[in-house]
């Protein structure tokens, strides 16, 4: 178990550093990094200046060591924007993307092994082709015109919820709808897929062989060896939350990283966009690994190679 | 040998891919209707984004300040008004159609350069495979593990956002979906003998890839791209929309949807029309992407056109669509025939035991009586098994010997009922201790399931559960019809594991099936079907997957807990041999019925059927040294296309014209034996 974590972390780390490395020559190769630090309407002064105090006068080398030691010690500059470290403008922004997202999974993957356990139940059946149908066009629709019709329909016409805000119960449904509503078209086609192909499988006719319920034998036999591909697709939608993320917390003012990410980018704040970028980053190498204990606990065989 | 069930499945699906491809891809489209209605949909907006410029001039980006927000659904300003203006009074409708054309001018170059380059690619690298393969991977997983839209905002922010930047970001972003997918099915081809016989030939690398990999791979990464088509969409909608995509004057969906935002209280038309239209594209290239891969997989599609057998009413039972000769159908022995037949509800002498089955039907006694099995197939319902009667008694050992293919698995399902949900059973019964087992509702039926009726499968590494340890699924029985504590049940499994000799029960009791040998596999699963001491216990084909030492030991160990708990046992195999060394009776098995049945020792040494006859004469014996060994001309027929008559005679030595017309009935042919031939009594007798 430990060596399987040790080496998914080392084979992580590759794309880890890559983006590290991503980010750098981002900032120092495409030209003058003054022109992504400061404002468009700052003086040859400022940006000599400027370009003294953070080292961009030194050889690339030289700034290269210096950035990773930085970013090795989560110091990713000031903010332009608040003159605080940005790296802990991130770190506060996180718990309320962190929790929008985990209800968002949460409810994502309950409802999609409940519905697609129904649709690969009786595969071509009436409940099968509406979920089908449903599910593909959920993960078809554009999340930000869905806020804005939430929006629209709940909160300006209705006035049953606010527009923004995270105060209260009410302002979760929206912004957790909008969000959940990919995941959850992908994810019911995945387990029903997964479900079909577990439940034609011998050891659930064995299952009702042995006079087993129906409950027993889809969820007791046929939904453990169906969980695995469900557990991989749920990870990528993990970490494409991040993009409804973006989206979903622009519209409805919700503090977290994206909406800050996507301010720093209008507003020119490099030092905060690189800090939010490389930390959401390290937060889905984190996820990945997760995804393979998980694995690991679901699958004994799994467990096996990763032992041997 | 394969299990029969599949190779029914198989032949069918075989003839459903040879229909699909003769039709050609339009008129599949127009078959249906959904998929249509999204191409022309998709067609609508490629008209819109052609002609687009040509249509409504500079209608899109003419500002009129004198009337703004004009409501939608009204003429009276002229048709590009129609679905009202925005706060610059500029008409909706026009604007749409303008952002068309920005939206394919990106959607269409990313997803085509995502496509060239990332197929090409995949390709290379599952053609060589090694390093090539192994760098290709860990590109594209680094790629992947990134949001994408998080990766177009940084490369928006440095360089500043344009729709080439937008299509560049796009593109790199989705290579890697299609380099996994090209990496796949190219490396798969690798392996395949043909591309040996290109590389012998010295066929350069590149020219094997386009001539033997692109065709196969294309039609798959084709479908990929559609689907891509929508994310490609909806990613450069949402960065118009964040302000970061497309700029003004230039319209697009997104960032329409953005402007109607700042006026949604006053004006929802200005939000809602960009939204919807974004919604109509990408739904209608998903249902095309859908319906390409469904029209790309035979397999699928014949699962999509499976037809259900008329519901089952007396006396119509065997008048199945694809039989062409209704009288040859018949699903009770002989029910539709003017001969002299075998009634399905009066057994002759034939079938000895069952003459008693209606009646007083001895105990642990398993009576199957007429049983006809139907597949669902395109075409129609196909019977694969036809009017199959036997029975077995406590203590004995049947064996139903029949090629693959001759249905016998299916009889041994249908009786479990277990069959699969393209399978239902026709007509017939099933006595089980006086009750019939096929007439039972779920719940009666899952009551007996282990204490009446049980059944070991052939493959026992995918007839175990591989996530749940052995001694779980051994516990199983016990706690769903005994309702014993877990602790208790778990004993009781440790118990039955030793019984069926698996040393070090109680350690290996918390293993998983994939740490167990086949032969030890095999014994867990007879140690599962036997747990409840059932009254008859099916063996469909319990020792194909093993070698010969451990089928001898799986075999001793049936016949072991058979004479010890009293049970019936119907052994189901193909091999001769079995059968002679350890069933007691025997019921031949030919297309879907029983042509012969007796004790092992009457029906080996002196058989009745031509058909078992031939089958006989095929083995290897010691009086017949050095001649040639006999075997039957011809091949067992295709369950869609059975003879009329006897379905054994193209390929009997005796056929007569009466075989083509009357099918034979199962009729007694001496003490306690029967055969399905005209001339059995004749055979009998000689």
């Amino acid at each position: 178990m430990f060596s399987m974590l040790r080496r998914r972390a080392v084979s992580s780390v590759i794309p880890l550093l890559v983006v590290v490395l991503g980010v750098f020559f981002l900032a120092r190769l495409t030209g003058d990094p003054a022109n992504l630090y400061l404002p468009l309407s700052a003086t040859p002064e400022m940006r000599a200046e400027f370009a003294a105090r953070n080292g961009f006068d030194q050889p690339l080398i030289t700034q290269f060591g210096d950035y990773v030691a930085q970013v090795a010690h989560l110091d990713f500059g000031e903010s332009l924007r608040t003159a605080q470290p940005a790296g802990e403008a991130v770190l506060r922004a996180f718990p309320a993307t962190l929790q929008l997202a985990g209800w968002t999974m949460l409810l994502a993957i309950v409802g999609a092994v409940v519905i697609g356990s129904l649709a690969a139940y009786r595969p071509n059946s009436v409940t099968d082709r509406v979920a089908s149908f449903l599910s593909s066009t959920a993960a078809s629709v554009p999340d930000f015109w869905l806020a804005i019709m939430g929006v629209l329909v709940f909160a300006v016409t209705l006035g049953w919820l606010p527009t923004s805000g995270t105060s209260g119960a009410a302002a979760w449904v929206l912004p957790v709808a909008t969000l959940l509503i990919r995941p959850f078209g992908v994810l019911v086609q995945v387990v029903r897929g997964a479900m079909v192909s577990a439940l034609s499988a011998p050891y659930v006719k064995v299952a009702r062989a042995k006079g087993a319920r129906e409950s027993r034998v889809v969820f007791g036999h046929a939904l453990r060896n169906a969980a695995a591909p469900a557990l991989t697709v749920a990870g990528d939608l993990a970490v494409g939350l991040v993009n409804g993320a973006v989206v979903v917390e622009t519209i409805f003012g919700w503090p977290g990283i994206g909406k800050l990410m996507i301010d720093s980018v209008l507003q020119r704040d490099f030092a905060v966009l690189q800090a939010a970028v490389l930390l959401t980053a390290l937060v889905i190498f984190a996820l990945n690994i997760l995804v393979d204990v998980c694995h690991a606990l679901l699958d004994p065989r799994v467990r096996q190679r990763a032992a041997a | 040998m394969p299990q029969t069930d599949m190779s029914v499945k198989a032949t069918s699906q075989k003839v459903t891919s040879e229909k699909v491809t003769r039709r050609r891809w339009p008129a599949l489209l127009l078959q249906d209707r959904l998929a249509f209605a999204a191409a022309l949909v998709l067609v609508a907006v490629a008209v819109c984004a052609v002609l687009g410029p040509l249509l409504i001039g500079d209608l899109a980006t003419r500002q009129n300040l004198r009337d703004p927000g004009r409501p939608p659904f009204s003429l009276d300003h002229g048709w590009a008004f129609v679905l009202g203006s925005d706060s610059l009074g500029r008409p909706v409708a026009a604007r749409l159609i303008a952002a068309a054309g920005t939206t394919l001018s990106v959607a269409v170059p990313a997803v085509l350069c995502s496509l060239a380059v990332g197929s090409v690619w995949g390709m290379w690298a599952g053609y060589h495979g090694g390093w090539r393969e192994n760098v290709s991977l860990r590109i594209a997983d680094v790629i992947l593990s990134f949001p994408s839209l998080l990766l177009a905002v940084v490369v928006l922010y440095v360089f500043s956002p344009s729709a080439v930047g937008i299509v560049l970001v796009l593109a790199i972003a989705r290579i890697p979906v299609y380099l996994r997918t090209a990496r796949a099915e190219s490396a798969e081809l690798r392996s395949r003998l043909f591309m040996d016989a290109a590389r012998t030939f010295g066929t350069s690398s590149w020219a094997s890839i386009r001539r033997h990999v692109a065709p196969t791979v294309l039609p798959t990464l084709l479908t990929v791209a559609a689907l891509d088509f929508c994310f490609v969409m909806l990613t450069e909608s949402s960065l118009s929309f964040l302000g970061i995509g497309i700029q003004p004057p230039d319209v697009s969906w997104g960032l329409m949807v953005a402007q109607g935002r700042q006026e949604l209280q006053s004006a929802w038309w200005i939000a809602v029309f960009p939204g919807l239209a974004i919604v109509v594209t990408t739904v209608s290239a998903t249902i095309l992407a859908a319906w390409a891969r469904l029209s790309t997989d035979p397999g699928q599609r014949w699962r999509q056109g499976l037809r259900r057998a008329p519901r089952r009413s007396p006396g119509a039972t065997a008048q199945t669509a694809v039989e062409p000769n209704p009288g040859s159908a018949g699903s009770g022995a002989g029910r539709a025939l003017p001969s002299p037949a075998v009634s399905s509800s009066s057994p002759s002498s034939s079938a000895s035991s069952a003459s008693s089955a209606s009646s007083s039907s001895p105990t642990g006694t398993l009576v199957v009586d007429g049983l006809s099995v139907d597949v669902r197939t395109p075409a129609g319902p196909v019977a694969v098994v036809r009017g199959v009667s036997f029975a077995v008694r406590s203590g004995e050992t049947l064996a139903l010997l029949g090629e693959s293919g001759c249905g016998k698995s299916m009889t041994a399902h249908a009786v479990a009922g277990l069959l699969d949900p393209a399978a239902e059973v026709g007509a017939g019964r099933a006595w089980l201790d006086g009750e019939d087992v096929l007439a039972l509702g779920p719940r009666a039926r899952r009551r007996l399931a282990g204490p009446g009726l049980s059944i070991v499968f052939q493959d026992a590494l995918s007839a175990l559960n591989p996530v749940l340890t052995v001694g779980t699924q051994l516990a199983e029985p016990f706690r769903i019809h005994e309702r014993m504590s877990r602790r208790a049940a778990r004993a009781k499994a440790v118990e039955l594991m030793e019984r069926v000799g698996i040393p070090e029960a109680r350690s290996r009791a918390g293993a998983y099936p994939h740490q167990f040998s086949g032969g030890m596999r095999q014994r867990l699963l007879i140690a599962m079907a036997v747990a409840l001491r059932p009254k008859v216990l099916l063996a469909d084909e319990p020792t194909t997957a093993l070698d010969v030492t451990v089928q001898a030991q799986i075999m001793d160990l049936l016949a072991e807990l058979r004479s010890e708990q009293r049970m019936a046992l119907v052994l189901i195999t193909h091999d001769l041999g079995l059968v002679a060394e350890h069933a007691d009776r025997v019921a031949v098995m030919y297309a879907g019925t029983v042509v012969e049945t007796g004790t092992v020792a009457d029906v080996f040494s002196r058989p009745h059927h031509p058909y078992t006859r031939g089958l006989l004469g095929s083995v290897p014996a010691e009086q017949h040294k050095g001649s040639r060994l006999d075997s039957i001309p011809g091949s067992p027929p295709d369950p869609r296309s059975v003879p009329t008559g006897c379905a054994f005679r193209t390929r009997c030595p005796l056929a007569r014209e009466v075989c083509a017309t009357h099918r034979p009935p199962l009729a007694g042919t001496g003490t306690d034996r029967a055969a399905a031939c005209h001339f059995g009594k004749e055979l009998a007798d000689a």
